[in-house]
């Protein structure tokens, strides 16, 4: 049902592996702490040695390596890039000045990135499309109230170690409800996703593997 | 009996085999039970028409750039979306290229290649970009810099896309992890405003990138398993949607275990924490 596995005996074993490997990490739910273990580490040792193979195969020899040994004048640049991922990888071994280069340079350019991406392809385009135009309709000028409304008992509600009245209490109130609400939902979206990707392991089991379903 | 008593009665493990149990039931049962009138598909199917009109829209022999970054946990819940997806645009023409922004991506993208390509997809037809390391950065560099995978020459249907991606004439992004659609929309929409973005996510990331169909900044967006299964529904790989009656079985007994908790014996203090902390303060 994956479509992952042909009928062909490498198929079947693929089937069989990842039938095991699903009632391996169904056993913790049922005591069978170890063999839970077993198979989280097993993906932990996948995931790091298929990182490894696609750090190296598909970036560090095509972008760094070879360009280096073709051309080794041809893009400067490339030495202070094998520079920093010397540092990295030599870190352990370096005073510790050394490898924060390179991790500072990561966590810059990642936060500069996100944080610029955030302002101007997310808040402005949002506030935007929030502003209500001069020929916005009931339907609007309703949704622009509920909104505001939402917003500032929401507000309300991280307002702490100030003096409360009755009127500020209960928005604070309703403020955490909301708040509340806001995470039921978005935990039904979770329970709807998983329960279908459970769902998809069961149907996997009953039909690919077993058959019978 | 006291609920300690009854809970020595029944060990805890019962109720996980009850729960696979019931939903493997369910599986089995699906369509005996009521055959014409459950099902998964969302009635309304605007989502999913948005997602074909956004095909529609691509000129005849368009490329398309597909930015595979599913999570490996809930892949399964947009697999039929995504693979009714890449056959609607096989069927339409398109050249596809496939790109990957992080290794669980990289994984599933290099299995659906294989797929494609035993399905009889040809090497001008579809394109490997592999794995682009860099994150946010590296995204914005592919913006003007694209290479294949592995060193490979780019087919000559493919030659305009080493630009980058400005050359492509959609991108399809399939999200699931913390580099999708949004990190799209905030690093690719804002340098190439005329590049349509589409998307299609699983549940549990639907609020977050809802706004942005809503605001226009994505053309068309699959976000639930719902939307997913209406629009793979029609699709070849329609046997691959959820069980229907397992659903309805998973979230009755959801209701159940909520409803329990709500008034059960030992009913949860909602707040309590947090009204005790300012006590405190």
């Amino acid at each position: 049902m994956s479509g992952f596995f042909g009928s062909d005996a490498a198929g079947s074993a693929a089937t069989w592996v990842a039938a095991l490997a699903t009632l391996g990490v169904w056993s913790y739910a049922v005591g069978g702490g170890r063999i839970f273990r077993a198979a989280q580490f097993l993906l932990a040792g996948l995931a790091t040695g298929y990182l490894a193979v696609l750090a190296v195969r598909e970036v560090l020899v095509p972008s760094l390596v070879e360009p280096l040994i073709v051309d080794p004048t041809g893009e400067p640049v490339l030495w202070l890039g094998l520079l920093l991922a010397t540092a990295l990888v030599a870190g352990r071994w370096l005073p510790p000045v050394v490898p924060a280069v390179p991790v500072a340079l990561l966590v810059a350019a990642t936060a500069a990135f996100a944080l610029g991406g955030s302002v101007v392809g997310t808040l402005l385009p949002q506030l935007g499309a929030s502003v209500l135009v001069p020929a916005a309709g009931p339907a609007d000028l309703l949704n622009a109230a509920l909104s505001a409304t939402v917003t500032v008992l929401v507000l309300f509600a991280f307002l702490h170690g100030t003096r409360r009245g009755r009127i500020s209490g209960a928005a604070m109130g309703a403020g955490r409800w909301l708040m509340l609400a806001g995470l039921g939902g978005w935990l039904g979206f979770l329970l709807f996703s998983r329960l279908t990707v459970l769902l998809e392991r069961i149907a996997f089991l009953l039909g690919d593997w077993l058959g019978i379903a | 009996m006291t609920e300690d008593a009854r809970r020595q009665r029944v060990p805890g493990w019962t109720w996980p085999i009850l729960l696979v149990g019931a939903l493997g039931i369910a599986v089995l049962l699906d369509g005996a039970l009521a055959p014409d009138r459950l099902e998964v598909a969302n009635p309304d199917r605007g989502a999913a028409d948005g997602l074909a009109t956004a095909f529609e829209a691509l000129p005849e022999g368009a490329l398309v750039l597909v930015a595979m970054d599913p999570d490996l946990g809930t892949y399964p819940e947009i697999r039929p979306a995504v693979r009714a997806a890449l056959d609607a645009l096989r069927s339409r023409g398109a050249a596809i290229a496939v790109v990957s922004l992080t290794t669980e991506g990289r994984a599933i993208a290099a299995a659906e290649i294989a797929r494609l390509r035993s399905l009889g997809a040809s090497a001008d037809r579809l394109l490997d970009l592999g794995y682009v390391a860099g994150a946010e950065a590296g995204l914005v560099l592919s913006v003007t810099d694209l290479a294949p995978a592995e060193g490979e020459a780019f087919p000559a249907s493919f030659a305009t896309a080493r630009r980058g991606i400005a050359a492509f004439d959609l991108a399809l992004v399939v999200g699931g992890v913390d580099l999708g659609p949004r990190t799209w929309v905030e690093q690719v929409g804002t340098r190439l405003p005329d590049l349509p973005l589409a998307a299609i996510v699983p549940s549990f990331r639907h609020p977050e990138v809802a706004p942005y169909l809503r605001s226009g900044q994505l053309v068309a967006l699959l976000g639930t398993a719902r939307d997913g299964a209406a629009y793979a529904s029609a699709s070849a790989h329609a046997n691959g949607l959820p069980s229907a009656t397992g659903l309805l079985v998973g979230l009755l007994i959801a209701l159940a275990v909520m409803l329990r908790a709500a008034w059960g014996p030992r009913q949860p203090d909602i707040g309590g924490a947090t009204r005790n902390a300012e006590k405190a303060a």
